[in-house]
Protein backbone atom coordinates (compact mmCIF):
# COMPACT_ATOMS: atom_id res chain seq x y z
CA UNK A 1 0.00 0.00 0.00
CA UNK A 2 1.26 3.42 -0.32
CA UNK A 3 1.66 6.16 1.63
CA UNK A 4 -0.84 8.78 1.60
CA UNK A 5 0.14 12.17 1.25
CA UNK A 6 -2.21 14.87 2.33
CA UNK A 7 -2.12 18.40 0.58
CA UNK A 8 -4.17 21.60 0.84
CA UNK A 9 -6.33 22.40 -1.65
CA UNK A 10 -4.93 25.49 -3.84
CA UNK A 11 -1.30 24.27 -1.84
CA UNK A 12 1.76 24.15 -4.57
CA UNK A 13 3.30 20.26 -4.28
CA UNK A 14 6.76 19.32 -4.95
CA UNK A 15 7.08 15.56 -5.07
CA UNK A 16 10.37 14.03 -4.73
CA UNK A 17 11.15 10.64 -6.71
CA UNK A 18 12.30 8.68 -3.53
CA UNK A 19 16.27 8.92 -3.38
CA UNK A 20 16.79 9.55 -6.74
CA UNK A 21 18.68 12.99 -7.63
CA UNK A 22 17.29 15.94 -9.20
CA UNK A 23 19.12 15.65 -12.47
CA UNK A 24 18.16 11.49 -13.08
CA UNK A 25 16.04 10.74 -16.02
CA UNK A 26 12.03 10.13 -14.09
CA UNK A 27 8.69 9.52 -15.55
CA UNK A 28 6.05 10.29 -13.50
CA UNK A 29 2.49 8.92 -13.53
CA UNK A 30 -0.95 9.69 -11.83
CA UNK A 31 -3.47 6.84 -11.17
CA UNK A 32 -1.34 4.95 -14.20
CA UNK A 33 -1.03 7.62 -17.11
CA UNK A 34 1.88 9.82 -18.24
CA UNK A 35 2.17 13.09 -16.61
CA UNK A 36 3.65 15.56 -19.09
CA UNK A 37 7.55 16.96 -18.77
CA UNK A 38 6.41 20.80 -18.04
CA UNK A 39 5.24 19.42 -14.66
CA UNK A 40 8.49 18.65 -14.08
CA UNK A 41 11.49 20.61 -12.53
CA UNK A 42 14.41 17.87 -12.47
CA UNK A 43 13.14 15.18 -11.34
CA UNK A 44 10.63 16.62 -9.38
CA UNK A 45 7.02 16.93 -10.13
CA UNK A 46 5.62 20.25 -9.49
CA UNK A 47 1.84 20.87 -8.59
CA UNK A 48 1.42 24.06 -8.64
CA UNK A 49 -2.51 24.87 -6.96
CA UNK A 50 -3.54 21.62 -5.95
CA UNK A 51 -7.33 20.56 -6.83
CA UNK A 52 -9.83 18.20 -5.75
CA UNK A 53 -9.40 16.45 -8.96
CA UNK A 54 -5.87 15.87 -8.77
CA UNK A 55 -6.10 13.71 -5.76
CA UNK A 56 -4.73 9.69 -6.84
CA UNK A 57 -1.90 7.75 -7.02
CA UNK A 58 1.44 8.86 -8.24
CA UNK A 59 4.33 6.82 -9.08
CA UNK A 60 7.97 7.22 -10.15
CA UNK A 61 10.08 5.71 -12.65
CA UNK A 62 13.64 5.29 -13.16
CA UNK A 63 14.09 6.30 -16.94
CA UNK A 64 15.67 3.62 -18.82
CA UNK A 65 14.84 0.79 -16.40
CA UNK A 66 10.75 1.69 -15.53
CA UNK A 67 11.76 0.68 -12.06
CA UNK A 68 9.38 2.01 -9.84
CA UNK A 69 11.46 4.26 -7.46
CA UNK A 70 8.64 5.78 -5.74
CA UNK A 71 4.89 6.26 -5.16
CA UNK A 72 2.26 7.70 -3.30
CA UNK A 73 -1.38 7.89 -2.69
CA UNK A 74 -2.12 12.46 -2.83
CA UNK A 75 -5.11 13.48 -1.11
CA UNK A 76 -6.52 16.92 -1.99
CA UNK A 77 -8.63 18.38 1.15
CA UNK A 78 -8.67 20.98 3.73
CA UNK A 79 -8.54 21.74 7.28
CA UNK A 80 -11.85 21.40 9.24
CA UNK A 81 -14.49 24.05 10.21
CA UNK A 82 -15.63 24.59 13.41
CA UNK A 83 -18.11 21.92 13.97
CA UNK A 84 -21.55 22.11 14.11
CA UNK A 85 -22.74 20.48 17.26
CA UNK A 86 -26.29 19.97 18.56
CA UNK A 87 -27.45 18.44 21.68
CA UNK A 88 -31.21 17.20 22.90
CA UNK A 89 -32.62 15.00 24.64
CA UNK A 90 -36.29 13.32 23.02
CA UNK A 91 -36.16 10.62 25.78
CA UNK A 92 -36.11 12.49 29.01
CA UNK A 93 -35.54 11.66 31.52
CA UNK A 94 -33.26 9.19 30.74
CA UNK A 95 -30.76 10.85 28.73
CA UNK A 96 -29.64 12.77 25.90
CA UNK A 97 -28.08 13.07 22.84
CA UNK A 98 -25.75 14.95 20.94
CA UNK A 99 -25.11 15.10 17.09
CA UNK A 100 -22.55 17.26 15.03
CA UNK A 101 -21.94 17.72 11.35
CA UNK A 102 -18.90 19.91 9.61
CA UNK A 103 -20.38 22.57 7.48
CA UNK A 104 -18.45 22.39 4.67
CA UNK A 105 -16.62 18.67 3.75
CA UNK A 106 -13.18 18.42 4.38
CA UNK A 107 -12.73 15.54 1.31
CA UNK A 108 -10.21 13.79 3.61
CA UNK A 109 -10.78 11.44 6.73
CA UNK A 110 -11.84 13.42 9.76
CA UNK A 111 -12.05 12.00 13.39
CA UNK A 112 -14.12 13.46 15.83
CA UNK A 113 -13.65 13.63 20.12
CA UNK A 114 -16.26 14.53 22.23
CA UNK A 115 -15.98 15.26 25.74
CA UNK A 116 -19.36 15.70 28.23
CA UNK A 117 -18.41 17.62 31.68
CA UNK A 118 -20.85 18.05 34.42
CA UNK A 119 -19.62 20.20 37.35
CA UNK A 120 -16.50 18.45 37.69
CA UNK A 121 -17.68 15.57 36.62
CA UNK A 122 -16.30 13.82 33.19
CA UNK A 123 -19.10 11.84 31.68
CA UNK A 124 -18.71 9.69 28.77
CA UNK A 125 -20.52 9.98 25.77
CA UNK A 126 -21.49 6.29 24.41
CA UNK A 127 -21.22 7.12 20.60
CA UNK A 128 -24.33 5.22 18.30
CA UNK A 129 -23.02 3.04 15.20
CA UNK A 130 -25.38 4.55 13.31
CA UNK A 131 -25.26 7.46 13.06
CA UNK A 132 -21.85 7.82 13.16
CA UNK A 133 -22.01 11.30 14.40
CA UNK A 134 -23.83 11.33 17.37
CA UNK A 135 -23.21 9.55 20.69
CA UNK A 136 -25.91 9.16 23.87
CA UNK A 137 -25.69 9.92 27.48
CA UNK A 138 -27.43 8.69 30.46
CA UNK A 139 -28.34 11.31 32.88
CA UNK A 140 -26.92 10.20 36.13
CA UNK A 141 -28.74 13.23 37.69
CA UNK A 142 -32.03 14.81 37.60
CA UNK A 143 -32.62 18.26 38.32
CA UNK A 144 -29.64 19.53 38.56
CA UNK A 145 -28.40 23.25 37.62
CA UNK A 146 -25.20 22.54 37.46
CA UNK A 147 -24.85 22.51 33.42
CA UNK A 148 -23.57 20.39 31.48
CA UNK A 149 -20.54 21.45 28.80
CA UNK A 150 -19.93 19.68 25.59
CA UNK A 151 -16.79 20.31 23.17
CA UNK A 152 -16.61 18.51 20.17
CA UNK A 153 -13.04 18.22 18.40
CA UNK A 154 -12.55 17.19 14.88
CA UNK A 155 -9.00 16.59 13.71
CA UNK A 156 -7.90 15.50 10.10
CA UNK A 157 -4.27 15.54 8.45
CA UNK A 158 -4.47 19.18 7.74
CA UNK A 159 -5.95 20.37 11.22
CA UNK A 160 -8.28 20.56 13.54
CA UNK A 161 -11.02 22.73 15.37
CA UNK A 162 -14.05 22.81 17.62
CA UNK A 163 -17.06 24.11 19.12
CA UNK A 164 -18.30 23.97 22.73
CA UNK A 165 -21.84 23.94 23.88
CA UNK A 166 -22.65 24.49 27.43
CA UNK A 167 -26.76 23.92 28.26
CA UNK A 168 -28.99 23.10 31.64
CA UNK A 169 -30.62 19.71 31.96
CA UNK A 170 -33.89 21.56 31.22
CA UNK A 171 -33.02 23.25 27.81
CA UNK A 172 -32.46 20.31 25.85
CA UNK A 173 -35.66 18.71 26.81
CA UNK A 174 -37.26 18.50 23.04
CA UNK A 175 -39.59 15.56 22.95
CA UNK A 176 -39.96 13.63 18.73
CA UNK A 177 -43.24 14.57 17.10
CA UNK A 178 -46.51 13.11 17.82
CA UNK A 179 -47.21 9.69 15.88
CA UNK A 180 -49.68 8.22 13.74
CA UNK A 181 -51.78 11.30 13.42
CA UNK A 182 -55.42 10.17 11.76
CA UNK A 183 -57.83 12.97 11.05
CA UNK A 184 -61.41 11.54 10.03
CA UNK A 185 -64.68 13.52 8.56
CA UNK A 186 -67.22 12.98 11.57
CA UNK A 187 -70.67 11.39 9.63
CA UNK A 188 -73.59 13.72 9.77
CA UNK A 189 -71.22 16.65 10.40
CA UNK A 190 -70.52 19.01 7.96
CA UNK A 191 -68.16 21.45 10.07
CA UNK A 192 -66.04 18.22 12.01
CA UNK A 193 -63.08 16.42 11.94
CA UNK A 194 -61.91 14.28 14.71
CA UNK A 195 -58.27 14.01 15.31
CA UNK A 196 -56.09 11.50 17.14
CA UNK A 197 -52.12 11.00 17.57
CA UNK A 198 -49.95 9.17 19.72
CA UNK A 199 -46.73 9.92 22.07
CA UNK A 200 -44.07 9.76 20.07
CA UNK A 201 -42.42 6.11 20.48
CA UNK A 202 -38.96 7.74 22.09
CA UNK A 203 -40.87 9.14 25.26
CA UNK A 204 -39.94 6.77 28.05
CA UNK A 205 -42.42 7.87 30.64
CA UNK A 206 -45.51 9.73 29.95
CA UNK A 207 -47.55 9.22 32.70
CA UNK A 208 -44.92 10.41 34.93
CA UNK A 209 -43.73 13.15 32.40
CA UNK A 210 -46.92 13.73 30.39
CA UNK A 211 -46.59 15.72 27.20
CA UNK A 212 -48.99 18.49 25.74
CA UNK A 213 -49.95 19.28 22.50
CA UNK A 214 -49.89 21.36 19.77
CA UNK A 215 -52.12 21.24 17.05
CA UNK A 216 -53.07 23.44 13.57
CA UNK A 217 -54.50 23.61 10.47
CA UNK A 218 -56.11 24.72 7.62
CA UNK A 219 -57.81 24.33 4.88
CA UNK A 220 -55.63 23.75 1.51
CA UNK A 221 -57.08 26.48 0.12
CA UNK A 222 -56.19 29.07 2.35
CA UNK A 223 -52.75 29.94 4.15
CA UNK A 224 -53.17 30.86 7.76
CA UNK A 225 -53.06 28.45 10.12
CA UNK A 226 -55.68 27.90 12.78
CA UNK A 227 -54.24 26.85 16.37
CA UNK A 228 -55.43 24.70 19.31
CA UNK A 229 -53.37 23.78 22.65
CA UNK A 230 -54.16 20.68 24.45
CA UNK A 231 -52.89 20.53 27.97
CA UNK A 232 -54.13 16.62 27.93
CA UNK A 233 -55.33 13.76 25.65
CA UNK A 234 -54.54 12.25 22.46
CA UNK A 235 -57.20 13.46 20.32
CA UNK A 236 -58.94 16.57 19.56
CA UNK A 237 -62.41 17.28 17.56
CA UNK A 238 -61.84 20.25 15.19
CA UNK A 239 -65.55 22.26 14.83
CA UNK A 240 -65.07 24.92 13.14
CA UNK A 241 -63.86 23.21 9.53
CA UNK A 242 -65.40 24.77 6.24
CA UNK A 243 -67.32 22.28 4.67
CA UNK A 244 -66.44 20.38 1.97
CA UNK A 245 -62.94 21.87 2.00
CA UNK A 246 -59.90 19.50 1.96
CA UNK A 247 -57.75 20.35 5.11
CA UNK A 248 -53.65 20.01 6.42
CA UNK A 249 -53.43 19.48 9.84
CA UNK A 250 -50.24 18.70 11.82
CA UNK A 251 -49.51 17.92 15.65
CA UNK A 252 -46.56 19.00 17.93
CA UNK A 253 -45.72 17.98 21.53
CA UNK A 254 -43.77 19.24 24.31
CA UNK A 255 -42.96 18.34 27.93
CA UNK A 256 -45.71 19.35 30.26
CA UNK A 257 -43.16 21.61 32.33
CA UNK A 258 -39.75 22.13 30.50
CA UNK A 259 -38.14 22.64 27.34
CA UNK A 260 -39.52 23.39 23.94
CA UNK A 261 -41.68 22.01 21.10
CA UNK A 262 -41.24 19.45 19.10
CA UNK A 263 -40.68 19.77 15.34
CA UNK A 264 -44.32 19.26 13.78
CA UNK A 265 -45.61 15.62 13.09
CA UNK A 266 -45.99 14.63 9.33
CA UNK A 267 -48.68 16.06 7.61
CA UNK A 268 -52.77 14.36 7.16
CA UNK A 269 -55.80 15.47 5.27
CA UNK A 270 -58.81 15.30 5.51
CA UNK A 271 -62.03 16.80 4.61
CA UNK A 272 -65.42 16.91 6.39
CA UNK A 273 -67.86 15.35 5.90
CA UNK A 274 -70.41 16.04 2.62
CA UNK A 275 -73.85 15.24 2.26
CA UNK A 276 -74.12 12.40 -1.54
CA UNK A 277 -75.43 14.83 -4.30
CA UNK A 278 -79.03 13.25 -5.03
CA UNK A 279 -79.79 12.26 -8.97
CA UNK A 280 -80.69 14.55 -11.50
CA UNK A 281 -84.04 13.34 -13.13
CA UNK A 282 -86.17 16.53 -13.55
CA UNK A 283 -85.59 20.22 -13.53
CA UNK A 284 -86.91 20.93 -10.33
CA UNK A 285 -84.32 18.73 -8.80
CA UNK A 286 -81.74 20.32 -11.51
CA UNK A 287 -83.02 23.47 -9.66
CA UNK A 288 -82.70 22.34 -6.11
CA UNK A 289 -79.11 20.91 -6.60
CA UNK A 290 -77.60 23.85 -8.10
CA UNK A 291 -78.75 26.00 -4.44
CA UNK A 292 -77.86 22.49 -2.56
CA UNK A 293 -74.07 23.02 -4.01
CA UNK A 294 -73.95 27.01 -3.91
CA UNK A 295 -74.77 26.89 -0.28
CA UNK A 296 -71.82 23.96 0.40
CA UNK A 297 -69.11 26.59 0.70
CA UNK A 298 -69.59 28.92 3.62
CA UNK A 299 -67.73 32.09 3.59
CA UNK A 300 -66.13 32.69 6.95
CA UNK A 301 -67.51 35.15 9.28
CA UNK A 302 -64.53 37.76 8.41
CA UNK A 303 -65.49 37.76 4.88
CA UNK A 304 -69.13 38.44 5.10
CA UNK A 305 -70.04 40.93 2.43
CA UNK A 306 -73.19 42.33 3.61
CA UNK A 307 -76.21 41.82 6.16
CA UNK A 308 -79.43 39.78 4.89
CA UNK A 309 -81.18 43.39 5.92
CA UNK A 310 -79.03 45.51 3.54
CA UNK A 311 -80.27 43.49 0.55
CA UNK A 312 -82.91 44.91 -2.18
CA UNK A 313 -84.15 43.11 -4.97
CA UNK A 314 -84.83 39.61 -5.19
CA UNK A 315 -83.79 36.09 -6.68
CA UNK A 316 -81.27 36.59 -9.30
CA UNK A 317 -81.11 40.20 -8.92
CA UNK A 318 -81.02 40.47 -5.67
CA UNK A 319 -78.33 43.01 -4.36
CA UNK A 320 -76.98 44.46 -1.35
CA UNK A 321 -76.80 48.27 -0.69
CA UNK A 322 -72.88 48.24 -0.44
CA UNK A 323 -72.36 46.02 -3.86
CA UNK A 324 -75.09 48.55 -5.42
CA UNK A 325 -73.77 51.49 -4.36
CA UNK A 326 -70.53 50.65 -5.95
CA UNK A 327 -72.04 49.30 -9.05
CA UNK A 328 -73.80 52.83 -9.64
CA UNK A 329 -70.22 54.70 -9.00
CA UNK A 330 -69.15 53.03 -11.82
CA UNK A 331 -72.03 53.52 -14.03
CA UNK A 332 -71.64 57.26 -13.31
CA UNK A 333 -67.85 57.20 -14.17
CA UNK A 334 -68.33 54.99 -17.53
CA UNK A 335 -71.42 57.84 -18.63
CA UNK B 1 -56.01 -3.31 42.47
CA UNK B 2 -58.73 -3.00 45.50
CA UNK B 3 -56.48 -1.00 46.86
CA UNK B 4 -56.63 1.88 44.13
CA UNK B 5 -60.11 2.55 44.36
CA UNK B 6 -59.86 2.97 48.40
CA UNK B 7 -60.71 6.34 49.59
CA UNK B 8 -57.41 6.75 50.72
CA UNK B 9 -56.16 5.76 47.37
CA UNK B 10 -58.74 8.61 45.88
CA UNK B 11 -57.66 11.10 48.67
CA UNK B 12 -54.25 10.55 48.24
CA UNK B 13 -54.68 11.17 44.14
CA UNK B 14 -56.85 14.37 44.84
CA UNK B 15 -53.74 15.94 46.88
CA UNK B 16 -51.25 15.37 44.74
CA UNK B 17 -53.03 16.60 41.91
CA UNK B 18 -53.72 19.87 44.09
CA UNK B 19 -50.20 19.23 45.02
CA UNK B 20 -48.84 19.56 41.36
CA UNK B 21 -50.95 22.43 40.80
CA UNK B 22 -49.70 24.80 43.81
CA UNK B 23 -45.84 23.24 42.47
CA UNK B 24 -46.95 24.18 39.16
CA UNK B 25 -47.94 27.42 39.99
CA UNK B 26 -44.75 28.32 42.62
CA UNK B 27 -42.89 27.06 39.49
CA UNK B 28 -44.14 30.02 37.53
CA UNK B 29 -43.95 32.81 40.22
CA UNK B 30 -40.28 31.61 40.82
CA UNK B 31 -39.24 32.25 37.46
CA UNK B 32 -40.99 35.56 37.48
CA UNK B 33 -39.29 36.44 40.80
CA UNK B 34 -36.05 35.17 39.52
CA UNK B 35 -35.93 37.09 36.20
CA UNK B 36 -37.12 39.81 38.71
CA UNK B 37 -34.35 39.34 41.70
CA UNK B 38 -31.48 39.37 38.20
CA UNK B 39 -32.40 42.34 37.21
CA UNK B 40 -32.87 44.44 40.48
CA UNK B 41 -29.89 43.38 41.69
CA UNK B 42 -27.68 43.87 38.93
CA UNK B 43 -26.51 39.98 38.47
CA UNK B 44 -25.58 38.05 35.46
CA UNK B 45 -28.75 35.62 34.73
CA UNK B 46 -26.18 33.34 33.15
CA UNK B 47 -23.56 33.61 36.44
CA UNK B 48 -22.66 30.08 38.04
CA UNK B 49 -23.06 29.96 41.36
CA UNK B 50 -21.71 27.15 43.77
CA UNK B 51 -23.22 25.11 46.12
CA UNK B 52 -24.75 27.47 48.75
CA UNK B 53 -24.72 26.21 52.30
CA UNK B 54 -27.82 25.14 53.68
CA UNK B 55 -29.83 25.47 50.32
CA UNK B 56 -31.47 22.11 49.57
CA UNK B 57 -30.16 20.39 45.88
CA UNK B 58 -32.49 19.55 43.92
CA UNK B 59 -30.62 17.09 41.86
CA UNK B 60 -30.84 13.62 42.90
CA UNK B 61 -29.50 10.35 41.68
CA UNK B 62 -31.66 7.39 40.86
CA UNK B 63 -34.82 9.40 41.04
CA UNK B 64 -37.00 7.00 39.97
CA UNK B 65 -36.00 4.56 42.30
CA UNK B 66 -36.72 6.25 45.20
CA UNK B 67 -40.04 5.36 47.41
CA UNK B 68 -42.93 7.73 47.90
CA UNK B 69 -41.88 7.88 51.83
CA UNK B 70 -38.08 9.21 50.42
CA UNK B 71 -39.73 12.02 47.82
CA UNK B 72 -42.33 13.19 50.39
CA UNK B 73 -39.31 13.28 53.37
CA UNK B 74 -37.08 14.81 50.95
CA UNK B 75 -39.60 17.20 50.05
CA UNK B 76 -40.54 18.42 53.15
CA UNK B 77 -37.14 18.76 54.54
CA UNK B 78 -36.19 21.18 50.92
CA UNK B 79 -39.36 23.46 51.32
CA UNK B 80 -38.88 23.84 55.13
CA UNK B 81 -35.35 25.16 54.77
CA UNK B 82 -36.89 27.11 51.64
CA UNK B 83 -39.22 28.77 53.88
CA UNK B 84 -36.15 30.07 56.38
CA UNK B 85 -34.18 31.38 53.64
CA UNK B 86 -36.69 33.31 51.66
CA UNK B 87 -37.95 34.56 55.25
CA UNK B 88 -33.61 35.89 55.63
CA UNK B 89 -33.74 36.65 52.18
CA UNK B 90 -36.88 38.83 53.17
CA UNK B 91 -35.42 40.39 55.87
CA UNK B 92 -32.23 41.26 54.33
CA UNK B 93 -34.19 42.71 51.46
CA UNK B 94 -36.04 45.04 53.83
CA UNK B 95 -32.80 46.15 55.42
CA UNK B 96 -30.89 47.02 52.04
CA UNK B 97 -33.86 48.63 50.13
CA UNK B 98 -36.60 49.63 53.02
CA UNK B 99 -39.30 51.03 50.21
CA UNK B 100 -37.24 51.04 47.78
CA UNK B 101 -38.11 47.62 45.88
CA UNK B 102 -41.36 46.93 47.58
CA UNK B 103 -42.07 45.13 44.37
CA UNK B 104 -39.35 42.71 45.04
CA UNK B 105 -40.05 42.41 48.39
CA UNK B 106 -43.81 41.13 47.68
CA UNK B 107 -43.22 39.07 45.24
CA UNK B 108 -40.67 37.21 47.52
CA UNK B 109 -43.20 37.44 50.84
CA UNK B 110 -45.74 36.16 48.02
CA UNK B 111 -43.51 33.08 47.06
CA UNK B 112 -42.37 32.41 50.45
CA UNK B 113 -46.62 32.18 51.53
CA UNK B 114 -46.37 29.28 48.71
CA UNK B 115 -43.59 27.31 49.59
CA UNK B 116 -44.75 27.42 53.28
CA UNK B 117 -48.53 26.23 52.05
CA UNK B 118 -47.16 23.66 50.10
CA UNK B 119 -44.80 22.69 52.75
CA UNK B 120 -48.22 22.05 55.12
CA UNK B 121 -49.64 20.57 52.34
CA UNK B 122 -46.40 17.84 52.06
CA UNK B 123 -47.15 17.12 55.67
CA UNK B 124 -51.03 16.42 54.64
CA UNK B 125 -49.78 13.94 52.17
CA UNK B 126 -47.70 11.90 54.83
CA UNK B 127 -50.36 11.81 57.57
CA UNK B 128 -52.14 10.24 54.97
CA UNK B 129 -49.45 7.96 54.69
CA UNK B 130 -49.24 7.63 58.27
CA UNK B 131 -45.77 8.55 58.25
CA UNK B 132 -44.53 10.39 61.58
CA UNK B 133 -43.62 13.38 60.37
CA UNK B 134 -40.19 14.81 61.22
CA UNK B 135 -40.12 17.93 63.95
CA UNK B 136 -38.69 21.01 62.75
CA UNK B 137 -35.21 21.64 65.19
CA UNK B 138 -36.67 23.84 67.68
CA UNK B 139 -33.16 26.39 67.54
CA UNK B 140 -32.77 25.41 63.92
CA UNK B 141 -29.55 25.80 62.15
CA UNK B 142 -26.54 28.12 63.71
CA UNK B 143 -27.12 31.48 62.04
CA UNK B 144 -24.26 31.45 59.08
CA UNK B 145 -22.03 34.11 58.98
CA UNK B 146 -22.68 37.65 57.99
CA UNK B 147 -22.41 38.09 54.45
CA UNK B 148 -21.11 40.99 52.07
CA UNK B 149 -23.84 42.47 49.86
CA UNK B 150 -22.87 40.73 46.91
CA UNK B 151 -22.57 37.45 48.81
CA UNK B 152 -26.01 37.71 49.98
CA UNK B 153 -27.31 38.48 46.67
CA UNK B 154 -25.80 35.42 44.89
CA UNK B 155 -26.72 33.39 47.44
CA UNK B 156 -30.11 34.71 46.96
CA UNK B 157 -29.70 34.16 43.25
CA UNK B 158 -28.59 30.48 44.28
CA UNK B 159 -31.88 29.79 46.88
CA UNK B 160 -33.71 30.96 43.75
CA UNK B 161 -32.79 28.50 41.22
CA UNK B 162 -32.87 26.13 43.38
CA UNK B 163 -36.04 26.65 44.65
CA UNK B 164 -37.12 26.55 40.46
CA UNK B 165 -35.85 23.30 39.93
CA UNK B 166 -37.21 22.14 43.31
CA UNK B 167 -40.90 23.00 41.86
CA UNK B 168 -40.57 20.99 38.77
CA UNK B 169 -39.08 17.58 40.79
CA UNK B 170 -41.45 18.12 43.33
CA UNK B 171 -44.35 18.13 40.38
CA UNK B 172 -42.93 14.94 39.57
CA UNK B 173 -42.49 13.25 42.79
CA UNK B 174 -46.17 14.00 42.99
CA UNK B 175 -47.10 12.20 39.92
CA UNK B 176 -45.16 9.69 40.64
CA UNK B 177 -46.54 9.27 44.20
CA UNK B 178 -50.22 9.60 42.63
CA UNK B 179 -49.93 6.35 40.35
CA UNK B 180 -52.11 3.65 41.40
CA UNK B 181 -50.01 0.87 43.19
CA UNK B 182 -48.30 0.36 47.02
CA UNK B 183 -48.18 3.89 47.58
CA UNK B 184 -45.00 5.11 50.19
CA UNK B 185 -43.88 1.90 50.37
CA UNK B 186 -40.44 -0.03 49.38
CA UNK B 187 -39.44 0.77 45.72
CA UNK B 188 -40.73 -1.25 42.68
CA UNK B 189 -37.96 -3.98 42.04
CA UNK B 190 -36.70 -4.52 38.39
CA UNK B 191 -38.86 -7.59 38.08
CA UNK B 192 -41.82 -5.48 38.12
CA UNK B 193 -41.03 -2.44 35.72
CA UNK B 194 -42.28 -3.36 32.59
Amino acid sequence: DSPIQYERLGADVAMKCGSMDWDAAVTWTVNGTDIDESHLNGSYLILKNVHLSQSGQYSCYEGSSWHLKYQTYLRVGTPPKEPVLMCRSNNYPKGFYCSWHLPTPTYIPNSFNISVIHGTKDMVCEKDAIPKNRCHIRYLQLFSTVKYKVTLTVTNALGKNFTTLTFDEFAIVKPDPPESVVAKPVPNNPRRLEVSWQNPSSWPDPESFPLKFFLRYRPLILDQWQHVELSDGTSHTITDAYAGKEYIIQVAAKDNDIGTWSDWSVAVHATPWTEEPKHLTTEAQITETTSASTSSFMAPPTTKICDKGAVVGSGAMAVCWTAGLVVAAYSVLFI
Amino acid sequence: MAAADSPSAALRRDLCSRGIRLAGKMRADVVDLLEAYVEQQGLDASASVAAVEGVPLAAVERWDEQTGTQRLLENLAAYRAFRALLAQMLEEQREQLGEADAGLGRALAAVLLQVSAFAYHLEELLRLESRGIPGEEEDGPPPPPRLSLFEQKLRGLGVLRELAQWAVRSVRDLRQLAKPGPATGAAPSPAENP
